[in-house]
């Protein structure tokens, strides 16, 4: 679970300002450092990527002042080193990993969604295509056609008609559906939060 | 970035844990501060859980996948989601699809129905026709999605900021004040990679944001670029140079106030000869 964070104004400032001169520019960095780091710690097997990523942020915070002025470098690739610390620390707390039998499995292995987040899910699915708009809608429709090894057929077909790389495509798709996945996350929230 | 460096199957080793620490450290050092590879990072990151949902991991990769993907409840949130995007694509294509098998069901009624040959041909061939006909539209269809998805990117504020190596960058008047010049004529071979219209708006009233329409002028659908913000020069609208081909352009731009609500138009005029 992520928990308050209790950085000092004036520490966050800093850190912001580390980030970049620009202000704007460091609070957008500011959250997709957040983001990237919590991914740094759900790869390095953590359970709770939210929490550390909570705890990155405010051992910087502390140690600002003395590392800012002789820092060399991205600062990102400090928050990155704090990070890696953590981890370790993490793994030694958590001397074992928990079992591949008592971890809660989407649906496909083992568990049956109950009906009422299947129902949540759908509503929301459906809100968010909606949102999309039909050229997106009808791009990410196309490149989910096909499954397994003739899906790759399929986009390579796919990126050929558009009249662009397969890599291109890759990204083009991507985008489109880190929004829509972020858009049902929002709104399963939303309804999470109304029960 | 280093293309060469950041291959997919290197990317799929890192995301299930099976690199060095030392490859580890770069990849990471990278993720957080490249933008390309960060996002090459995590459209590997899609396909492997992609895989995952349709069973084409080893064992071994399924677990350490598990581990990682599988262990908070966000985690399995976000797997949830990625599935019922799939699960709707797959619903979707299934259900779309009997439109291109009708012919069998059309026949069976034929068959019914007993029609002679002399009636059965023409109406095969008109059916196929039909098809030929359906299946160009959608391709047409699916490409001018392309083009515009393509031509929102190029211009969203966070693209125009950066400048990329190949680009042509011309300056157009709109007609009210060209009046007497000459009309630009470009040529086609001189424009690669992409094309940056810097349009001049002269106009007292100025609008926070510009809707642009462009087409040539022979009869072609316009493609619409909204929410361009001007900038000191003018309102900037860049286009792929792959798309333009010989013949006049026109771009239409419309300024929007803070409401939404459209006013003042411009019209520009350009001609790309071979």
């Amino acid at each position: 679970m992520a928990r308050d964070s209790a950085i000092p104004p004036e520490s966050f400032e800093e850190i912001l300002a580390w980030l970049n001169a620009d202000r704007d520019v460091a609070a957008v960095m500011y959250v997709q450092l957040r983001h990237d780091l919590a991914k740094l710690f759900m790869w390095g097997r953590c359970g709770d990527p939210e929490g550390l990523t909570d705890e990155a942020f405010d051992r910087v915070a502390k140690k600002i002042h003395e590392v800012r002025p002789t820092y060399e470098g991205d600062p990102r690739l400090y928050f990155r080193a704090v990070a890696n610390n953590l981890i370790k620390e993490n793994h030694k707390k958590v001397k074992t990993h928990v079992p591949l039998e008592d971890v809660d499995l989407p649906d496909r292995q083992t568990t049956e969604i109950d009906e009422e987040i299947a129902a949540d899910m759908e509503e929301c699915l459906q809100l968010c295509l909606q949102k999309l708009g039909a050229n997106k809608r009808e791009l990410i429709l196309a490149y989910y056609a096909k499954e397994k090894q003739a899906k790759i057929d399929h986009r390579n077909e796919l990126a050929q008609k558009f009249g662009i790389t397969v890599e291109t495509l890759r990204v083009r798709v991507f985008r489109i559906r880190e929004s829509l996945a972020e858009c049902i996350e929002r709104c399963l929230k939303r309804k999470a939060q109304g029960k | 970035m280093k293309e060469e460096l950041l291959t997919d199957a290197l990317l799929r080793e890192f995301l299930l844990g099976k690199v060095g620490d030392a490859e580890r450290e770069r990849l990471e050092g990278l993720f957080l501060t490249d933008s390309e590879a960060r996002e090459r990072v995590l459209v590997v990151e899609q396909e492997l859980i992609e895989d995952y949902l349709e069973d084409n991991l080893t064992t071994e990769d399924r677990e350490n996948f598990l581990l990682r993907y599988g262990q908070t409840s966000e985690q399995q949130q976000q797997l949830r989601i990625s599935k019922a995007i799939k699960d709707w694509a797959l619903r979707e294509n299934a259900r779309i699809q009997p439109v291109s098998v009708g012919l069998s069901g059309w026949s069976r009624l034929l068959a019914t129905m007993r029609l002679r040959p002399f009636f059965v041909i023409p109406i095969a061939v008109t059916m196929v026709i039909a098809i030929v006909c359906l299946a160009v539209w959608l391709n047409s269809r699916m490409t001018r999605t392309a083009i515009a998805e393509e031509l929102a990117q190029l211009n969203t504020p966070a693209s125009l900021r950066e400048t990329p190596e190949k680009m042509s960058g011309l300056q157009l008047s709109p007609g009210a004040v060209r009046g007497m010049e000459k009309e630009l004529v470009l040529k086609r071979a001189d424009l690669t990679g992409l094309v940056e219209l810097t349009l001049l708006w002269v106009q007292k009233e100025h609008y926070p944001t510009y809707r642009a329409e462009i087409r040539r002028l022979t009869g072609d659908e316009p493609f619409t670029i909204l929410n361009l913000q001007p900038d000191q020069d003018g309102i900037r609208l860049r286009l792929p140079a792959r798309i333009l081909s010989r013949g006049q352009y026109q771009v239409l731009l419309t300024g929007i106030d803070a409401n939404g609500v459209a006013g003042t138009t411009e019209e520009y005029l350009f001609t790309l000869e071979s």
